[in-house]
């Protein structure tokens, strides 16, 4: 469970998330929509503790995210726009094997969680390819898997969906809908909502860091007219 | 270009510590002793060195060409002298042999260079530089393996917009400051979305280092290594 | 859960932030080994931006993550990463006849970032007189040729004045153009080294 409780940040005098308070429980797949600069990036940067509030708290299980920042970063993966940026190693599985090593684990758990992270996200048995020979949707996908070897509870991705074309952007929601049937967490901020309202249980939009419409999608799309949000056509 | 290639060779099979201690041992005798005799022992040594590896002599010529220049250069601007004799035999063969052993250190580290994976050469430098700076600089090599053919694009793209755009007119001074100036701020770019990467992913000073271990046939080989430091010192 | 956390030693995040930039730039001074080189008018030799990026680290990274990032650069190198001169590889190279240019990167690194920074905090590069940057670059510079002419001097049995004629001279026009050009990226003021 995440909550925001009255989280107010700002960056060089220019408040980015105002007041902000919000609930997220486990297994719920939300969608965060809202305008460039509408301040969803700071606010999924608070989940773990990569920002922290200048007021307020964030807390992960009930625990305030900077006590203890190693179990909210791996309760909560994060994934970043730009995945090509995001690896540490030249090939799939040494990279995603990254994060169950910073958790010291031993070797065998870390294999069958590498095994288990690339099945996940349909890229069995890819370990041992290079990185930069993958399409840019293979590339979402292991940069998912690497969060998903973390065994986190909730899946944050901030506009996973950049530079990838339809069948791509089909291949990594397609996967994002079984992590969520599986029971993780999602939180996806996107501006394009256009075919993942059905997968979504809620839908939570920002303008000038405040949350403006939170509710279930069959609710509150004809509220989003106004804050740049691609909605599905009737 | 001269780089790791899977193979089977007996050195593809030693630990990658074995291999580097053979190499570090082989430069400072060759470096101690630049005699006619202790040359031939020495080449004899590399040439078994690089049946080994199944290095190409003809492919690690072509890959150290700009190497090999300044070597063979060197005997003949020791030798000239600006007067009478005009050539100095003695001075060009001193230069002659010290620029010889130079070439067999290179092909010793051909050697290690085309049997050896970065992974291995990571977990190497993890299990035996200690503390803090060899799991910066494990983890670091396998960065810079990552970003290498990123950066390299980086500035191609940077290099054809220039010269679209009559970029070939420009002063030199120019050209390298507008190269030198999108390169950095494209590299820290990179670099400031990898580190959050790095941070979400629990980047730890303790963890769990990469599988590595001493087989049966690096004992005999690092007797070798060892004997060959020893031997600087005669 | 079966992970041990609390044991756990989390790398600090600004430590994290440097470090990122230092890997970076080391994989950029590797790139610009191979694709990097651009001819210059009057000379024969094109020039390598390799010694760019050296300035760019003394005075982006300071003299900590500097030196660090150089000697990164050295060590990927050493364990076989094409990033040495036209994409060689290899310890023999750090003991060749490059090597004394090379492993004065990291020294020049750090004195850059010294002289510019004055102690180990970024300063505002913007902040610094133009004079004490030329000089820092000026300064860097003569350690790169003063370690790579020695050691080229002493490996392969030249005279100092062979060793500066084959290593040295041939390069100052390369390396004046790279000093200017540093300072022109400086000057531009569009990169920070200080982080919010």
């Amino acid at each position: 469970m995440i909550e925001f409780q009255s989280v107010t940040h700002a960056f060089d005098d220019v408040l980015v998330l105002d007041d902000v308070s919000l609930t997220i429980d486990d297994g719920e797949f939300v969608l965060l929509a809202g305008a460039n600069g509408s301040g969803k990036t700071t606010l999924l940067r608070h989940c773990n503790g990569l920002l922290t509030p200048d007021s307020g708290a964030v807390r992960v299980d009930g625990t305030p995210v900077e006590d203890d920042l190693i179990a909210a970063r791996s309760s909560v993966g994060m994934v970043f726009q730009h995945p090509r940026d995001q690896f540490v190693s030249a090939t799939v599985g040494a990279d995603v094997a990254f994060g169950p090593e910073n958790l010291g684990l031993e070797r065998d758990e870390i294999d069958r969680r590498v095994a288990a992270a690339l099945a996940a996200v349909n890229m069995a048995g890819r370990g041992d390819d290079r990185i930069d020979a993958l399409s840019g949707g293979e590339q979402s996908r292991v940069a998912i898997a690497g969060a998903l070897a973390m065994e986190p509870t909730h899946l944050v991705l901030d506009e996973p969906f950049t530079g990838l074309d339809d069948p791509a952007r089909r291949s990594v929601l397609e996967r994002l809908a079984s992590l969520a049937a599986d029971g993780t967490g999602v939180l996806l901020a996107t501006h394009d909502l256009r075919d993942v309202c059905e997968l979504a249980d809620r839908v939570i939009a920002m303008r000038d860091g405040r949350i403006v419409v939170d509710g279930p999608p069959a609710n509150v799309l004809g509220d989003l007219d106004g804050l740049d949000v691609r909605v599905p056509s009737e | 270009m001269l780089t790791y290639e899977p193979d089977d060779t007996f050195a593809h099979r030693l630990d990658p510590r074995t291999k580097l201690a053979v190499q570090i041992g082989f430069a400072a005798t060759a470096l101690a002793h630049p005699t006619p005799r202790a040359l031939f022992v020495l080449s004899a040594l590399a040439g078994l060195v690089m049946a080994g590896a199944g290095v190409s002599l003809r492919r690690t010529l072509v890959a150290y060409r700009f190497a090999l220049l300044v070597l063979a250069l060197a005997p003949v601007l020791s030798g000239v002298t600006l007067g009478a004799p005009w050539f100095d035999r003695a001075a060009a063969t001193a230069s002659g042999l010290a620029s010889y052993r130079v070439l067999l250190v290179l092909l010793v580290s051909a050697a290690y260079v085309r049997s050896t994976p970065v992974r291995d050469s990571r977990a190497a430098i993890q299990r035996t530089i200690p503390g803090k700076p060899g799991q910066l600089l494990g983890i670091g090599v396998a960065l810079v393996f990552r970003f290498l053919p990123v950066l390299r694009g980086d500035l191609r793209t940077i290099r054809e917009a220039m010269a679209a755009r009559l970029g070939t007119e420009r002063g030199a001074v120019d050209r390298a400051s507008t190269i030198g100036m999108l390169g950095l701020s494209r590299a820290f770019d990179r670099a400031d979305r990898l580190s959050l990467a790095l941070q979400a992913r629990c980047f730890a000073w303790n963890p769990t280092l990469p599988p590595l271990a001493f087989s049966r046939a690096d004992y005999p080989v690092l007797v070798v290594a060892v004997v060959l430091a020893c031997s600087a010192f005669i | 859960m079966a992970t041990n956390q609390t044991s756990v030693e989390r790398v600090d995040d600004a430590v994290v932030r440097s470090f990122a930039r230092a890997a970076v730039l080391a994989a950029l001074m590797g790139a610009a080994a191979v694709v990097g080189s651009i001819p210059i008018p009057f000379s024969p030799i094109p020039v390598s931006l390799g010694v760019l990026v050296i300035y760019l680290m003394g005075l982006y990274l300071g003299p900590v993550w500097g030196p660090a990032s150089a000697g990164l650069y050295l060590t990927a190198g050493a364990v076989g990463l094409p990033v040495f001169a036209n994409g060689a590889s290899g310890i023999g190279v750090l003991v060749g006849d490059s090597a004394g240019y090379l492993w004065s990167y990291p020294i020049a690194a750090a004195l850059i970032g010294l002289i510019v920074h004055r102690g180990t905090a970024l300063r505002d590069l913007r902040s610094v007189r133009l004079p004490i940057l030329v000089g820092a670059l000026l300064a860097g510079t003569i350690v790169i040729y003063a370690m790579g002419t020695a050691y080229m001097a002493w490996l392969l049995e030249m005279e100092a004045w062979e060793a500066i004629a084959a290593g040295a001279l041939p390069f100052i026009p390369g390396e004046l153009l790279k000093i200017a050009a540093a300072v022109a990226i400086v000057r531009a003021g569009r990169i920070t080294s200080v982080r919010p």
